[in-house]
């Protein structure tokens, strides 16, 4: 299944990927794309404990299982204001 | 009560904060709060030059329009502008502004304070500050669920 994927703040420096789109396959969770991206850019794995995910859009958990054409974006601490 | 002609907006343009504040008040107030948050000279003593801030905007209009709905179910209150600010902004310029406007001066302040608290938590932007030997991202609050709740559970 086909999943976008989104990088925003120091994350997105880190990876240098803004959003792109990733193959999983059938019951993965946030925290499986999670570790895919954590094997190619293995600095990620350092920011884990601080990092907030959503899936379309809405604060979701770790062990979220996604389904084929879910956004799902990884969220360093927020900083507006 | 009606929340159409709230106002909730991320732009890159000059926040004009009185024009938008005339702008929210109505014969039927007797109060607005405004809160201002403007972009600061230092940072743990380094001089900022300048601030840049980016958003996960189709996620954080959800969250500020969230904000503003749970703003009139939970204060009496009857407009509400949240306005963020993205991209480059200089020293001095508003980086998000807050209004409030309610019969009564109390539920204005209160909501306000709701408001800029709960956008700091949950509102997917980032801000990173520039310094003459480099920049940084602001070190900001862990998103989401957890945050929200944070203050009710901080006794028990």
């Amino acid at each position: 299944m086909q999943i976008r994927v989104l990088f925003f703040g120091q994350l997105k420096e880190i990876t240098g990927v803004a959003q792109e789109d990733a193959e999983l396959s059938e019951g993965a969770r946030v925290d499986d794309l999670f570790e895919r991206y954590g094997r190619r850019f293995p600095k990620l794995e350092e920011f884990r404990g601080s990092i907030a995910t959503s899936v379309n859009q809405e604060y979701a958990d770790w062990r979220t299982k996604l389904a084929s054409g879910d956004e799902v974006a990884f969220l360093p601490p927020v900083s507006g204001g | 009560m009606a929340h159409s002609s709230d106002l909730i907006l991320l732009v890159r343009e000059k926040i004009d904060s009185q024009a938008l504040v005339a702008k929210l008040k109505a014969p039927e107030d007797g109060a607005v709060v405004v809160f201002d948050g403007f972009v600061r000279n230092n940072f743990k003593g380094q001089r900022t030059q300048y601030l840049e801030y980016e958003s996960y905007e189709v996620m954080a209009y959800a969250k500020m329009r969230k904000i503003g709905a749970e703003i009139h179910a939970k204060f009496p209150v009857h407009r509400v502008a949240i306005v963020h600010r993205l991209g480059r902004l200089e020293i001095g310029e508003t980086s998000v502004l807050i209004a409030v406007t309610s019969a009564h001066r109390a539920a204005a302040f209160d909501a306000c304070r709701y408001a800029i608290d709960t956008l700091k938590r949950v509102v997917p932007i980032w801000k990173k500050e520039f310094f003459a030997g480099g920049a940084i991202w602001a070190e900001g609050e862990k998103a989401g669920q957890e945050a929200i709740s944070r203050g009710n559970e901080s006794t028990s």
